[in-house]
């Protein structure tokens, strides 16, 4: 049955197959490990984490579009909402907060409290400028440029640094009209 | 959750590292999901164990049949293997992207399932490893979305 | 009162060890620790049908001294922990208790994805949740 209006982040977490959560975290550990025994440098690995995020958004903007029956949002500040309410609950199990607006509504922050990503993680003194989570940054640039929104993120506080949350910073910088290539048929 | 996208998403990373991934989250789970049990007394004890508790924290389900030659190779078969059932039975999965992605959804398309099955392997014998057994794992995709593992402990 | 923990890896490596005293008995200490590795083994090897069930992981009082008890604990990856007390009246659910918290703070530190297996643990969460442990030792049976 087709549910009608928009579902809530909580029913939709609820509701979709998941993988064990301590595979999940563990898995992303490894892979954050792998990278730096194949990549080396530091700076080299946030890249590649973001990029990898980057390719995942791109993907999961349909899948979070199907399931969450969230209509098109009129402008950015809907949509950073959405994200935060929705989209983080939906895939990430966890709920994030949208502050710090600046006045003219293009800037953001996007606030995470607990983040399963870094359950048992401890950085290294040699990872130091590692940021663990950019997969996260990548996601959701991705999934905004999906929506014709570009925009560019960084991190503003992070726990494994010594933060009291995460913070990701939203910057819209143009909003792409709305011709982009969704297509029924092909 | 989604985490079989992260890796998959990666085709450049190869096959030993995808392997290599697995085995580091084998070796950590093995010790987590032992802990409140006695020591397992032979090898067909820890297998046993992949098969049954191991298997249900990973999937849910248990290994729905073991056969084992009595020289050290043991073969798990999984009749409804959810990490390649959940592929090639799951449209969505390579529908609706967009035309830049479709030539790079078709290569994922082929990487997949081997990707997961690599994946696997690896997250197998990272648990024996840890349990003290050493062994080489292999897959045998052939029935899906059945699918066997094939352990060969090494002497 | 504990006045010592002690993680040892498969091969008798040490991957930590930790001492909760004033007094400068340091090396004394590590010396028990590492005497109790040969008794931890014997007792594998040759299970007493006294003893401990069969192959479960704690393994009891490993041997008294003048001023110590020595218990240990080996997991089914061949991780042994040894637990050091000045306590001569100890009761087993205390110290199977201490085991339990030990092994899952354990099972988290050698989560951490730069954790490297048979390296030392240098975790400082790992430390302070074993110093916590360590302090409620016997104070009460809460999980």
């Amino acid at each position: 049955m087709p549910p009608v209006g928009p579902r809530s982040g909580d029913a939709i977490f609820a509701n979709v197959e998941r993988v064990n959560a301590e595979l999940f975290t563990l898995t992303y550990g490894a892979i954050v490990r792998q990278l730096l025994t194949d990549l080396e440098e530091v700076e080299e690995v946030n890249k590649q984490l973001d990029q990898m995020g980057y390719n995942i958004g791109i993907r999961l903007i349909d899948e979070f579009l199907a399931k969450s029956n969230v209509s098109r949002c009129v402008d950015f500040k809907e949509t950073a909402e959405v994200i935060a309410k929705v989209g983080f609950k939906m895939f990430l199990g966890v709920t994030a907060s949208v502050t710090n607006w600046d006045a003219d509504g293009t800037c953001c922050s996007i606030v995470l409290e607990d983040n399963p990503l870094v359950d048992f993680v401890e950085l290294p003194d040699t990872c130091q400028g590692l940021y663990y989570c950019n997969i996260l940054s990548g996601v959701v640039r991705g999934a905004l440029e999906m929506v014709s929104m570009k925009t560019e993120i960084s991190w503003i506080r992070d726990m494994l640094r010594g933060d009291d949350a995460f913070e990701l910073q939203v910057k819209l910088l143009k909003q792409i009209p709305e011709e982009y290539p969704y297509k029924d048929d092909e | 959750m989604y985490c079989n996208r992260l890796y998959a998403n990666k085709p450049e990373l190869a096959a030993s590292r995808i392997d290599a991934i697995g085995y580091q989250v084998g070796h950590q789970l093995s010790e987590r999901y032992t802990m409140e049990r006695p020591r397992f007394t032979d090898h067909l004890d820890a297998i046993k164990f992949i098969c049954k508790d191991f298997w249900s924290e990973l999937f849910k389900k248990q290994i729905d049949n073991l056969k084992t030659n009595h020289r050290g190779t043991f073969v798990l078969q999984d009749n409804r293997f959810r990490w390649v059932s959940r592929m090639s039975l799951d449209p969505s999965e390579n529908g609706d992207l967009s035309q830049e992605n479709a030539e790079a959804a078709e290569n994922k398309a082929v990487q997949e399932p081997n990707m997961h099955l690599h994946f696997s392997c690896g997250v197998i014998k990272g648990a024996l490893h840890n349990l003290g057994i050493a062994c080489a794992v292999s897959a045998d995709p052939s029935q899906l979305p059945a699918c066997s593992f094939v352990v060969r402990i090494k002497p | 009162m504990i006045v010592c923990v002690a993680v040892v890896g498969h091969q008798n490596n040490p991957l930590y060890i930790q001492s909760f005293t004033d007094a400068d008995d340091a090396l004394k200490l590590h010396h028990i620790v590492h005497c109790s590795l040969d008794v931890v083994d014997e007792r594998v090897n040759n299970p007493k049908k006294s003893g401990p069930t069969l192959n479960e992981t704690f393994l009891g009082l490993l041997y008294p001294t003048e001023n110590y008890k020595v218990y240990g604990y080996l997991t089914n990856t061949k991780v042994k922990f040894i637990l050091v007390t000045t306590d001569l009246d100890v009761k087993d659910a205390d110290v199977r208790n201490f085991f339990r918290r030990f092994h899952a703070a354990y099972v988290d530190a050698i989560s951490n994805p730069f954790h490297e297996p048979g390296k030392k643990i240098t975790s400082k969460t790992f430390a302070e949740r074993v110093s916590t442990i360590v302090k409620s030792f016997g104070m009460s049976s809460t999980g």
